[in-house]
């Protein structure tokens, strides 16, 4: 039994417990969990600093897009606009020069028709004098009495008649 | 109360080991074997134990750092390391193991450390000169004075721990002797009716609250008069 108050060997051996205690903790616990803290305290500050990062850029991003779909848009907007401008241009045109062609069509058709009648005169005024010069060769080879006479007349205006009506 | 038991003498020298040492050597055991477990597998994510470890050094760290200023987070595991000790030996009672703070070659080992950090930190600071300067000042005539002051505090220290833990141990002591005799002017010696329930109350602040108080203050002295003089 020692006494209550008093100094022994135990002071020494608390001394080398107080000093084992120490080495023990600050090599099994201290220093491995402040090391291994700190480590991910840098760790998650970095992943933290990288996604902010990214943030950051993908905003720009973003906003770089937004931008470039507007000008997009802007200029799809304008190319319709000018496309239809163009297309109404070119409708015009067209419709001018489809007057234009089926004024000149009508205009050569009425040339034609012109003509034809022109020529289909001639034939028949060809054709007139060819059943003159006949009816005269007529006249000529008969006696000319009065019921001939009238009979031929008859005949030549009948003959001749119905060219000439047509006209 | 009398003083800690000879569990058994060392074959060499003869050398006689006490309860508090023996004691002292489980609550190392304890600690060494929570420090082993509790960082065996450090994970990103802590679990279990690990949450406990960490804590346990963050607390230590934070309280060393503010206490004692950023520069000085070095003294963080020492501190750590004394403050679980004098909390394990002063909560001991708790369990029935006598407590090794209740022994004053305990309590003058651990201010006998503080001490030596103190003048040694003090020397390696300022140098031999401007060390041994400090004692003739404001001037010559303070050495004595000077001198008794500075080993007046590892002897108040030493013996305010030692105090509160006897003293404490004492009446916790005494009560169980009040409520067995007690017991016995009743005639119920089979069952202890009194000791299973009053005595909770004195073990909560005795133990309990005193003990944590008293590590507290320890550690607290120790961080400050170390920092005063390594500053």
């Amino acid at each position: 039994m020692e006494p209550l108050v008093g100094i022994s060997w135990s002071f020494i051996f608390q001394i080398l417990n107080t000093i084992l205690i120490f080495v023990i903790l600050k090599h099994f616990l201290f220093k491995p969990v402040t090391e291994f803290m700190e480590n991910r305290r840098k760790g998650i500050e970095d992943s933290i600093k990288m996604a902010e990062g990214k943030n950051a850029e993908a905003e720009e991003l973003k906003n770089a897009y937004q931008r470039k779909l507007d000008e997009i848009k802007e200029e799809r907007s304008e190319m319709i606009k000018d496309a239809t401008k163009r297309a109404d241009q070119r409708g015009e045109e067209i419709i001018k020069k489809a007057e234009l062609e089926a004024k000149k069509l009508i205009d050569k058709a009425n040339n034609d028709i012109a003509r034809e009648k022109q020529k289909a005169l001639n034939e028949l005024k060809e054709q007139i004098s060819g059943l003159v010069i006949m009816a005269a060769s007529k006249v000529v080879e008969k006696e000319l009495d009065q019921n001939k006479h009238e009979a031929l007349i008859k005949e030549f205006i009948d003959e001749v008649g119905e060219a000439k009506w047509q006209n | 109360m009398e003083g800690a038991e000879i569990i058994f003498t060392l074959p060499i020298l003869g050398i006689p080991v006490s309860e508090t040492v023996v004691n002292t050597w489980i609550i190392m055991g304890v600690l060494t074997l929570f420090a082993i477990v509790s960082t065996r597998s450090l994970n990103r994510i802590p679990k279990g134990m690990q949450n406990v470890a960490e804590a346990v050094v963050d607390l230590f760290n934070n309280f060393t750092a503010d206490t004692m200023g950023e520069q000085q987070k070095g003294f963080s595991p020492y501190m750590g390391s004394l403050a679980l000790l004098l909390l394990f030996a002063n909560l001991a009672g708790l369990f029935g193991l006598r407590p090794p703070t209740a022994d004053l070659n305990t309590t003058f080992a651990l201010a006998t450390m503080t001490f030596l950090i103190i003048h040694l930190g003090g020397m390696k600071k300022k140098g031999i000169k401007g060390y041994l300067k400090n004692y003739i000042e404001p001037f010559p005539a303070m050495l004595p004075l000077n001198i008794i002051g500075e080993l007046a505090f590892p002897v108040s220290l030493a013996f305010r721990l030692f105090g509160n833990v006897v003293a404490g141990a004492l009446i916790i002591t005494l009560l169980y002797g009040a409520l067995q005799s007690l017991s016995g002017m009743l005639g119920i010696t089979i069952i202890p009716v009194f000791q299973a329930a009053i005595p909770i109350v004195f073990h909560l602040y005795f133990d309990l609250f005193s003990g944590v108080l008293q590590t507290f203050i320890f550690v607290m002295l120790s961080m400050v008069f170390i920092s005063m003089a390594v500053e």
